[in-house]
């Protein structure tokens, strides 16, 4: 491990083998970070994709919804429960969902201990408790963008034009509302992939989830400084790489973004 | 002539209740279209015109109160259900929006937004929609028709835009096409191809047309029948050649008389002529009087104690005023003569040399390597000019063409490139920041838009006390006094030094800003668009104060516009200025008369003519301003002009040329002058 060497000449050892791939070895346990990692990424990764699969079309949806009928009994609703749902902090609702259908009702599993050997895809069911936590910030979140890009857009000149052409309301909404509104929503829906693995970290945790999170926090209990280092970085490279994905996919989305041919 | 008209307002009102109180848009208009001929609704700003024409779209908030009736072709348009109304609505009822930036969806080709019209409404299969989208883009003057459809709004130029909005509005062959200022906002090149456009429809398509604008150019050139509306109110309606030649309601003779005339009528010899006062406010409610009597010269008793009614006074023509048989050509006083400043010779104040400005720096498209990328923009090239003591400099050319960085080159606030500015001889800085206090109250500028340009946190007073005691040298006493005495210079109330700018209309906060730019005793005000945004006549009071205050103190102004009545009505000289090149420089009338560049010749003939008789000229640009980045060797205009020569103008840069011997009067060209006096003859 080198202790014998100046702490930046080790720091400067771990990013050259880093960026060639190679993690090093934890601590403890005798494993290297790299299998480490293979094996809780998977884990995480299925977390975010399935509560993403689930709060993104919904919460369009109902973004939409609120959004073409401002100041109605739905949109008070929405925009209202989508506000409480954003101050709640994760960690409680996890909790709340945990004492209710774990404790409680006892229909799914509190915590997400898994035999070894074992895959999540095996025992589905510890995955609903955290994806439904995670997906409820997410969904407010989303609604909230959602709904003011619409209103925003519903007073536009164009969609004046679009109306005045004497379309239906249905074709006026799909054709041009929607294209515009959903420019910057999923734009900011990219950019959130990041702010997602945050919450991850903690939801982990809450559920003893064995993804990348609970790495994090394992690491930070065990003061292993390079497999901190190295979850970090792993969770820092995704970020990045979701907001270059955002905004790549806000050129796709924007015509007047695109380069010329 | 018995046939029932297509469309029939009578006695229209519409009424927004909003958090900040009631709004009456529009209180009780009455106008008629039928097939074939273009009504024309005219007025200033807050008249309830666009609100009318949006009513009969059947397009109002769902809080607005409607009363009155419209009906189109003998149906009520408030009776339909939802699904008649769309029925009508881009199929027999089109419309074509101000701004067409803001009105075309910015993420849908403009192919396909033309066909939703033609796919909703008419029964056909996608290859003659194709077939019929290209036509409309043909018909409405679109070069590149059969692929211009594939390109995104952001990719067109206003007028091109325009002209799709115009095509699309056409797409189903309508009965009835509104017009909502479609000009408004698009240069004086542009608008005149619209306005060509538009008077080609009105032979080609048999539908009734209703244009509204606030421009009586605009009006004179497009109606057949005018209305005109005055604070919600239809107040006279006659066809175009009566109502310009003998007005019968005081309020369209007023608003005939505040125009400056446009070029080609030689000097100014008599001064515009005035409205008082401000439009009725929409927001009070009491009808009981004339609402134009508080500003009318011929009111009387019977005026402010009970409400004229729209009433017949010939076949044709409607008036509502109880003293349409006394409007004369002098209602409005008579014409108050101008002392010709002609052949007064005055020293020079303010001299410019050589003035260049680029904007952007230049950049490698790998930081410090490869070609380069974004070369600068070339906004000013080598500018010269003279402002005499006591006299106006006009400037004119389309947007893009230099006229504002110029401006803020001589004030400071862009540092220019190259070239310099001399005071009275003396050498000013470049920039604002490094000039003697004394030279910062010398030059003070007036902006397009006061609401923008005033501080909206400070009251009036304190927006005068701060420059009157920083550039008087004033105490705090004394510059509240002088602050009041500016105040009613301007011609306003002393009530308004406590009040905030947003509680003033447009033209009060645009004399409160040149109560300001006076309020350091300067030599040279310079006006970038100062008049532009106000309606007529709050132009023709704000026009008049400028003409007051250089008559008392004998300062000069340099006065950006791209309205050329207003610069023949204000300048001495003139400079026509062309993507940062000087076309053309001499004394005013000169100018505007020919022989001139073809620059300034297109511009005359572009400029709406507020006279129904007025034949107009056929000469047109097309395009925009280029964007001047690369070097280049021959002349500016090259590519727009319509009087090119041949490749001598693409290969070298024009020449000087004196246009008389006697006067200071120059253009760039290569057209021998004789030779263009013969062509513009």
């Amino acid at each position: 491990m080198g202790l014998d060497r100046h702490p930046v000449e080790r720091y400067a050892v771990w990013i050259k083998n880093a960026v060639r791939g190679d993690l090093g070895m934890a601590a403890r346990g005798g494993a290297t970070i790299n299998s480490m990692v293979k094996s809780r990424l998977p884990n995480s990764a299925l977390l975010a994709v399935v509560a993403f699969l689930i709060a993104v079309p919904t919460s369009l949806f109902a973004g939409v919804l609120a959004g073409t009928r401002p100041d109605t009994k739905l949109d008070r609703i929405l925009s209202i429960g989508s506000l409480l749902a954003i101050s709640i902090p994760e960690f409680i609702i996890g909790v709340i969902l945990m004492m209710v259908f774990a404790t409680k009702l006892g229909w799914f599993p509190s915590s997400s201990i898994l035999l070894p050997g074992e895959s999540i895809l095996g025992s589905p069911k510890i995955l609903v408790l955290p994806t439904l936590t995670i997906t409820g910030a997410l969904f407010a979140y989303i609604l909230r963008m959602a709904r003011a890009n619409v209103i925003e857009v519903m007073e536009s000149n164009y969609v004046r034009t679009a109306i005045l052409k004497g379309l239906s309301m249905r074709r006026v909404v799909f054709k041009h509302v929607l294209p515009n509104a959903m420019i910057p929503t999923i734009t900011v829906i990219a950019n959130n992939v990041g702010w997602m693995f945050g919450g991850i970290i903690v939801v982990e945790f809450v559920f003893a989830y064995p993804g990348i999170g609970s790495l994090l926090i394992m690491a930070i209990d065990t003061r292993d400084m390079r497999l901190l280092q190295s979850t970090a970085l792993v969770i820092a490279a995704i970020y990045a790489f979701a907001n270059l994905a955002a905004d790549l996919l806000y050129g796709l989305l924007n015509p007047r973004v695109r380069v010329g041919q | 002539m018995n046939k029932e008209p297509l469309l029939k307002v009578e006695k229209l009102s519409v009424t927004f209740f909003t958090p900040r109180g009631t709004v009456i848009a529009v209180r009780e208009a009455s106008f008629e279209v039928s097939r074939g001929e273009v009504l024309g609704i005219v007025g200033e700003s807050g008249c309830g015109k666009s609100t009318a024409a949006f009513a009969v779209m059947g397009y109002l908030p769902t809080t607005a109160e409607i009363g009155g009736s419209i009906s189109f072709e003998g149906r009520d348009i408030s009776t339909l259900s939802k699904k008649d109304l769309r029925e009508l609505r881009g199929n027999r009822i089109a419309m074509v929006y101000q701004d067409p930036t803001t009105s075309l969806n910015p993420s849908m080709k403009i192919g396909p937004q033309v066909q939703e019209v033609i796919s909703e409404h008419l029964n056909l299969d996608q290859t003659d929609i194709d077939k019929k989208v290209v036509e409309l883009f043909e018909s409405v003057g679109l070069a590149d028709a059969d692929q211009v459809g594939n390109r995104y709004p952001h990719e067109l130029s206003g007028g091109m835009q325009q002209r799709v909005m115009i095509a699309m509005a056409l797409a189903c062959d309508p009965d009835l096409l509104i017009m909502d200022e479609p000009t408004t906002g698009l240069d004086v090149t542009t608008e005149a191809t619209i306005l060509d456009l538009v008077a080609s429809l009105k032979k080609r398509v048999n539908a009734g047309i209703l244009y509204v604008t606030h421009n009586l150019g605009v009006m004179a050139r497009v109606a057949d029948r005018v209305a005109v509306m005055y604070a919600g109110q239809t107040v006279e309606q006659s066809n175009v050649n009566d109502l310009f030649a003998s007005p019968k309601h005081p309020y369209t003779s007023g608003l005939l008389s505040c125009v400056p005339k446009p070029p080609g009528a030689g000097e100014v010899s008599s001064r515009l002529k005035r409205i008082p006062g401000f439009v009725y406010s929409s927001q009070e409610s009491d009808v009981s009087s004339c609402l134009f009597a508080e500003r009318c010269p011929l009111a009387d008793s019977e005026c402010t104690t009970s409400a004229p009614a729209l009433e017949f006074i010939g076949q044709d023509s409607q008036v509502r005023c109880f003293h349409s048989d006394k409007v004369e050509p002098d209602t409005w006083g008579a014409a108050e003569e101008r002392i010709s400043r002609k052949d007064v010779v005055s020293p020079i104040v303010l001299t410019g040399t050589g003035i260049t400005h680029e904007y952007g720096k230049r950049q490698k498209k790998y930081m410090a390597f490869g070609p380069e990328m974004d070369l600068p923009v070339r906004a000013l090239n080598k500018i010269d000019f003279e402002i005499p003591q006591g006299k106006t400099l006009g400037i004119v050319g389309e947007s893009g063409s230099g006229k504002s960085t110029l401006a803020r080159a001589v004030v400071g606030l862009v540092k220019a490139k190259d070239g310099s500015l001399q005071l009275h001889g003396n050498e000013l800085d470049k920039t604002v920041e490094n000039r003697s206090n004394e030279n910062k109250s010398a030059i003070q500028m007036v902006f397009q838009n006061p609401t923008a340009s005033l501080n909206p946190k400070l009251k009036i007073k304190k927006t005068l006390i701060r420059s009157l005691m920083r550039f008087s040298k004033l105490t705090k006493q004394g510059s509240e006094e002088r602050a009041a005495a500016l105040m009613e210079e301007v011609g306003l109330d002393l009530s308004y030094l406590e009040r905030l700018p947003s509680e003033l209309s447009g033209g009060e906060q645009q004399r409160v800003a040149i109560a300001g730019a006076f309020a350091t005793n300067p030599e040279i005000v310079v006006a970038d668009e100062a008049v532009s945004a106000l309606d007529v006549s709050v132009q023709a009071q704000v026009l008049g104060l400028l003409e007051d205050r250089q008559q008392e103190l004998g300062n000069s102004y340099l006065f950006i516009t791209h309205d050329l009545g207003v610069v023949r009505y204000v300048s001495d000289d003139i400079m026509v200025v062309y993507a940062g090149h000087i076309a053309e420089y001499g004394p005013s009338e000169a100018v505007l008369s020919s022989p001139s560049h073809p620059y300034t010749e297109a511009l005359l003939s572009a400029a709406p003519i507020p006279d129904p008789s007025a034949k107009p000229n056929p000469l047109r640009l097309e395009g925009a301003v280029p964007t001047m980045r690369e070097e280049f060797t021959g002349c500016f205009f090259a590519s727009r002009c319509p009087r090119k020569l041949g490749s001598v103008c693409d290969t070298e840069a024009p020449p000087v040329q004196k246009i008389s011997t006697n006067e200071p009067h120059v253009i760039n060209c290569h057209i021998p002058v004789d030779d263009l006096a013969k062509i513009q003859a």
